[in-house]
């Protein structure tokens, strides 16, 4: 991979991380084939959309393949006892 | 039995608003108290803290936070306590509070914690100011927690943190990050102070389960990890499940 390539991977994070409409530290980025692919899970489609729109705003010009998801929740679990 | 119901890392923020009010809205049917093991907020801003309040009071039970270290990005978490405290949130760091659950009594000590890693891959109070004081705050912090639990005098004693005490909890993680993501000395406060349940949030890729060095049973319950609105655990002399009957009186003391 183009050494250019890792750094934006790491300044990538970096603004997902910090822009406050996302504020996440848990999207994985991956450069390949001069595409860049957000992954992971997200609690909501705004989010899901910021984070889209942060990525055209740090590499404008790349492809950017969203495939977050909203994170959808389960039914109430059944109780664990703690001995 | 003692009904507990945890969860961390919700990242409330406006666009969330309504999103779990039909799941806390049963709790009391199915809880004692609701345990928030930190990450309440997306970017810890005073309007999240004020939404997520909104939609925690619906629940009728005591309900029991430590602040993580989003809460704290952007520089106001007095604001975010204040805001849950409004709701009747005990919001906790260092501190501990007891509860009267029927005829036994629950004590939960919390504190946020802080990283440095686990024993053979770990920071140390050496070396430049920076690291030195990355350290010391872990000790601190842990120090609290066991102060905490020392003081309580309850049937049963939960310890409460954002970040992780074992390493078990951190599996699926990046082995890389373990440092920032939790640090022994929680686990040592959690042994020494003998708590009976410690759960954690902040691994949001880790395992549920895990034990301390002394057997405590450890609990991670990152909602992103758990994929549910909430964990739900019962301390019980026998280890038994009761879990039908009637919601108990609860009485913060």
């Amino acid at each position: 991979m183009d050494l250019e390539y890792q750094y934006l991977v790491a300044r990538l994070q970096e603004a997902l991380a910090c822009d406050e409409r996302v504020g996440s530290q848990d999207i994985k980025v991956v450069l390949t084939a001069g595409r860049i692919h957000l992954i992971g899970d997200v609690p909501t489609e705004a989010r899901r959309a910021a984070a889209d729109e942060v990525a055209h705003v740090i590499a404008p010009g790349v492809v950017v393949r969203n495939e977050l998801r909203v994170l959808e929740l389960g039914e109430v679990p059944r109780p664990e006892a703690i001995e | 039995v003692i009904r507990i119901a945890a969860v961390g890392d919700v990242h409330f923020a406006e666009d969330m608003l309504g999103r779990f009010s039909s799941q806390w809205a049963r709790l009391a049917e199915r809880a004692d108290v609701f345990l928030l093991a930190g990450d309440l907020t997306n970017i810890g801003s005073r309007r999240q803290a004020e939404a997520l309040a909104e939609e925690l009071s619906i629940v009728t039970i005591p309900k029991v936070a430590v602040l993580g270290n989003h809460d704290y990005h952007y520089g106001e978490p007095d604001a975010v306590r204040e805001s849950l405290e409004a709701v009747g949130v005990n919001v906790l760091e260092g501190d501990a509070l007891t509860l009267r659950i029927g005829e036994r009594t629950l004590g939960i000590a919390g504190v946020k914690g802080f990283g440095g890693g686990f024993t053979g891959a770990c920071g140390h109070d050496f070396g430049e100011p920076e690291m030195r004081s990355f350290m010391r705050a872990t000790e601190h912090s842990a120090q609290r927690l066991e102060k905490a639990l020392l003081g309580l005098r309850a049937d049963f004693k939960v310890a409460m943190t954002h970040y992780s005490p074992v390493k078990d909890t951190l599996a699926g993680e990046r082995l890389e990050i373990y440092p920032f993501l939790g640090a022994f000395q929680l686990a040592e406060a959690i042994d020494r102070g003998q708590a009976h349940l410690a759960v954690h949030g902040h691994a949001h890729h880790g395992a549920e389960r895990g034990i301390t060095p002394r057997g405590v049973p450890v609990r991670n319950v990152a909602m992103a990890l758990i994929k549910q609105p909430y964990g739900l655990y019962c301390l019980d002399t026998h280890g038994a499940l009761q879990v039908e009957r009637d919601s108990a009186e609860v009485i913060v003391e």
